[in-house]
């Protein structure tokens, strides 16, 4: 019954993705910026032949709907067109650099939920006592604090000052690593090679920093109002009433009603780590999709750039649609 | 001059927030590494015109520790392609360089030397014969001959010759427009057939580097693509996704390269790695933290802070990208040649030179850099003059109005000077000094891509910006920058100032085609002249470039071409 209704809500997304398709297709044709101009360089060095020769190429000589169809068309079969600037399908480049930001994000997803669990429930526990200002006033700065700054405070730090973690990349040069999935602390496990996980956990850990310290902010402000709501309602009341220990008060009766309002906002928040993969990628030079994106703005390089927001799109669709399925594990009694 | 300063202030505590954390971190984490030389930054000024490098071969890598022998070098930007027939970027040839090598090669200050050829002549004007040197291997084993060289300038001048991904034509056909044809004459021999004479040819021929026939024959573009094979230095060893990281090994059968340019041999290095870091702070940290050895393009105003750090060593070269601010003279008040001569007075290129870019840049003094071949040194900056700028403003009309602003007929004078990124701070200088002398200049930031067809247009005002002569010589120069825009042609693609003055055209023709050098030097004096005395730019400053590496690293320079010869380095 449960697959039933989860394949519908997989179904609804068809009608998400599409609306998401036709806003980013007329979006980024509002951007000032030729693409052919900027595909041949400093304009001028060309003859009009060839600029009409590669708009007839990329059919940017038709009408706006021609290309629409194209490209919705082309998209169902899989195919989300060739990229100006790099001279590869679109599908090639997206497949080669969402590993990175997957690994990414749910390093930073961890990290967040590690900082953010601890603090949050200690500090409803501990109401107003020096533990629950000193983890408010540190979530304040969380998120507050730009990822760029962060990021670079931290490279200076732990990579220049102690000299402990590297400052950019995803794994050294001289370590060799079979790929499997992309994902390299995976493969380093898959294929049992030591070396290779202990260095890309050391280079994954400053970028999942800095990209989940904002989120365990938002998390642990959230988890901590909600607990605070929970532990005075009245089944708490009687749970410690008909005897059962703090812990089991706090972590089975409390924290899991706690969690579901947490779960919203953390599923919301990959979003939110998504985009800002586009500026931590750039300070740790981690080679993933946020860095194409902002490279292919810059030439406007429309395939992909369609692409790659599709991608991001899906990719929160289907985020929620998990945080929903989860809510049936948390609270029996909602339903998909 | 109080604006001026205010605007000093204002950007010294904008920057002053990173560069001052920069600054104590580094100094306090970073005195580990033994002090071993002070290392400032000895001949490389522009002054010190030292010969190109001549120590001798040092420590043989046999005997050194794979992982001492392997240096890493941070770019900041990926290499396009790594074919080397097929991309116009800086940072392909940055890499490509150290896996293939040329017909002819530059040292570091810019000079020409044989590489692959052993000889060159001109049998006429039009007709250059190459004698290539014998006993060069590619890195597969096989002999380099006439034919791969032949092949090499085939495949970057006939359309469609490169098939991969879609057959298209190679980019850098424009860097060798005048060659008609080359044909083998024996098997080490080849015969190039230029169009007319070029003066400028071997400057241009170190663009091309020479690829296998029979490899690109048996594995295509993308064979040569996924796996380069060349007669360079180094082997090609790995490459990451959207070329993030190359990796090469050095190549033992390497022929030894330029003989003028010592150590000949093998390189050095065992292990070479080239790694982009898009963020400055972070390749700086990167060099900091020991794992990067040598980074590029360092902000002058982090270099006091490296240089106090003995682990480190900064060097200085002076670049090829000169700077103008490019006025609309098709536009008031542009068209009038007065204004553009005051707004050349009012600036003052040695405090920009001081406070923008730390004291490494020069002032222009014309419209071409000072370290082109065929600059008139007879040709002085514009000197610093308010009261000539404004005297001159006032014969073209304008005069001081409320506050001190300029203004005619009642309308004042105000403009917008569009900009992009990486001179920010360069227009924001001008912005301060112009506004000095009662012109509102405001500065207006684009992406280089969206603002240049708008320029060509004629669509805007003024433009500070910067246009490449890593050859030295006029041509790819003059053309692009001073002569008149002709769409779909290679003249004026530069030209954002809409200049456009037949005489000028005219020289700039001549001059591409004399080989006299002396009636060159004539030429290309009379059009300098002109445009000088014209103005369609402010002629601001040429920049120096600078790189910075570990203390381990030796016998390393950086090229005035921004290029890394990694085959001359060694690690201790």
């Amino acid at each position: 019954m449960k697959a039933i209704k989860i394949l519908e809500r997989v179904l609804v997304t068809i009608p998400v993705m599409l609306g998401v398709a036709i806003i980013v297709f007329f979006f980024i044709r509002l951007t000032p910026g030729d693409p052919v101009d900027i595909m041949l360089g400093r304009g001028g060095a060309v003859s009009a032949g060839q600029m009409e020769e590669l708009r007839h190429q990329f059919h940017l000589d038709e009408p706006l709907m021609v290309q629409l169809w194209y490209f919705l068309s082309d998209g169902v079969r899989g195919d989300l067109g060739y990229s100006y600037i790099r001279n590869k399908p679109v599908v090639d480049l997206l497949v080669e650099r969402l590993p990175a930001t997957i690994e990414m994000t749910i390093g930073a997803l961890l990290v967040s939920l590690i900082i953010a669990l601890p603090i949050g429930i200690i500090s409803a526990i501990r109401q107003n006592s020096l533990v629950d200002r000193l983890s408010m006033a540190g979530a304040f700065l969380g998120i507050s604090m730009p990822g760029f700054w962060l990021g670079i405070i931290l490279i200076l730090f732990f990579a220049v000052r102690l000299q402990w973690l590297p400052a950019q990349g995803r794994i050294s040069y001289d370590i060799h690593l079979q790929q499997v999935t992309g994902l390299y602390v995976l493969d380093s496990l898959l294929t049992g090679n030591r070396a290779a996980l202990w260095d890309s956990l050391k280079h994954l850990a400053l970028p999942s920093i800095t990209l989940g310290a904002g989120v365990a902010a938002i998390v642990a402000r959230v988890l901590r109002s909600t607990m605070l709501e929970v532990l005075r309602s009245d089944y708490i009341k009687l749970a410690r009433a008909k005897g059962a220990s703090e812990w089991i008060v706090i972590m089975k009766h409390c924290l899991r009603n706690a969690l579901i309002p947490t779960v919203t906002v953390v599923g919301l928040q990959v979003g939110v780590l998504l985009g800002g993969n586009m500026i931590v990628e750039t300070v740790f030079s981690w080679p993933g999709l946020g860095r194409l994106v902002v490279d292919a703005i810059f030439n406007r390089d429309f395939p992909l750039i369609q692409g790659a927001v599709m991608v991001y799109a899906f990719t929160f669709v289907l985020t929620n649609l998990a945080v929903d399925v989860l809510y049936t594990y948390l609270n029996p009694r909602i339903t998909l | 001059m109080n604006r001026i300063r205010t605007w000093t202030v204002a950007r010294t505590l904008r920057q002053g927030a990173i560069a001052s954390t920069f600054a104590g971190l580094m100094l306090a984490g970073c005195a580990g590494p033994p002090a071993s030389t002070p290392t400032a930054a000895p001949g490389s000024g522009p002054a010190a015109a030292a010969p190109a490098p001549t120590s001798a071969p040092q420590v043989n890598a046999g005997t050194s520790t794979p992982a001492r022998n392997t240096l890493t070098v941070a770019i900041a930007r990926a290499p396009a392609s790594l074919d080397p027939a097929d991309h116009r970027s800086r940072e392909s040839e940055t890499v490509i360089r150290n896996m293939y090598d040329g017909l002819f090669t530059r040292d570091t200050k810019g000079g020409v030397h044989m590489e692959i050829a052993e000889s060159a002549k001109w049998l006429d004007p039009k007709t250059l014969e190459v004698k290539i040197r014998p006993g060069v291997k590619f890195q597969d084993g096989s002999p380099l001959t006439a034919d791969d060289v032949v092949f090499t300038f085939e495949r970057t001048i006939k359309e469609n010759a490169i098939e991969y991904p879609k057959p298209h034509t190679s980019p850098r056909k424009g860097l060798v427009e005048p060659l008609v044809s080359i044909e083998k004459k024996d098997s080490l021999t080849v015969v190039m057939n230029f169009r007319g004479p070029w003066p400028s040819g071997f400057q241009q021929l170190v663009q091309h580097q020479i690829v296998s026939k029979a490899y690109v024959e048996k594995n295509g573009t993308k064979g040569l693509v996924d796996k380069p094979m060349g007669a360079g230095p180094f082997k090609f060893v790995s490459a990451t996704t959207g070329l993030e990281e190359v990796v090469m090994e050095r190549f033992d059968g390497y022929y030894g390269g330029a003989p003028d340019l010592p150590p000949v041999g093998p390189a050095q290095l065992q292990r070479a790695v080239f790694r982009v870091i898009p963020e400055t702070s972070s390749r700086v940290a990167a060099l900091l933290s020991g794992e990067m050895d040598i980074i590029t393009e360092v902000p002058a105003d982090l270099v006091d802070t490296l240089k106090k750090n003995p682990g480190i060593q900064v060097k200085t070269v002076p670049g090829t990208r000169p700077l103008w601010m490019d006025m609309n003279v098709k536009q008031a008040p542009f068209d009038d040649a007065r204004v553009r001569q005051a707004l050349n007075y009012a600036i003052d290129k040695d405090l920009i030179v001081k406070k923008v870019y730390n004291g490494m840049a020069r002032p222009l003094g014309g419209p071409l850099s000072p370290l082109n071949n065929f600059a008139d040194p007879n040709l002085k900056p514009y000197q610093y003059d308010k009261s000539k700028a404004l005297a001159l403003l006032k014969d073209a009309g304008w005069t001081p109005g409320a506050g001190g602003m300029l203004a005619k007929d009642g309308k004042p004078f105000t403009f917008v000077i569009d900009t992009i990124d990486s001179t920010r701070s360069l227009a924001e200088a001008l912005s301060a000094m112009l506004r000095d002398l009662g012109v509102d200049a405001s500065v207006r930031i684009w992406e280089s891509n969206v603002v240049v067809p708008k320029l060509l247009a004629g669509e805007r005002q003024a433009y500070v910006g910067d246009w490449g002569d890593a050859a030295f010589d006029p041509v790819g120069h003059m053309e692009a920058k001073w002569s008149t825009y002709k769409q779909g042609s290679t003249y004026g693609r530069a030209s954002y100032s809409g200049y456009s003055n037949s005489r000028v055209d005219k020289l700039i023709l001549d001059g591409e085609v004399e080989g006299d050098v002396a009636k060159r030097h004539a030429i290309y004096n009379e059009a300098q002249k002109l445009i000088y005395d014209e103005a369609p730019a402010v002629f601001l400053v040429l920049p120096e470039a600078i790189e910075a590496a570990s203390a381990r690293v030796q016998n390393w320079e950086p090229a005035a071409d921004s290029r890394e010869n990694l085959h001359d380095v060694s690690v201790k």
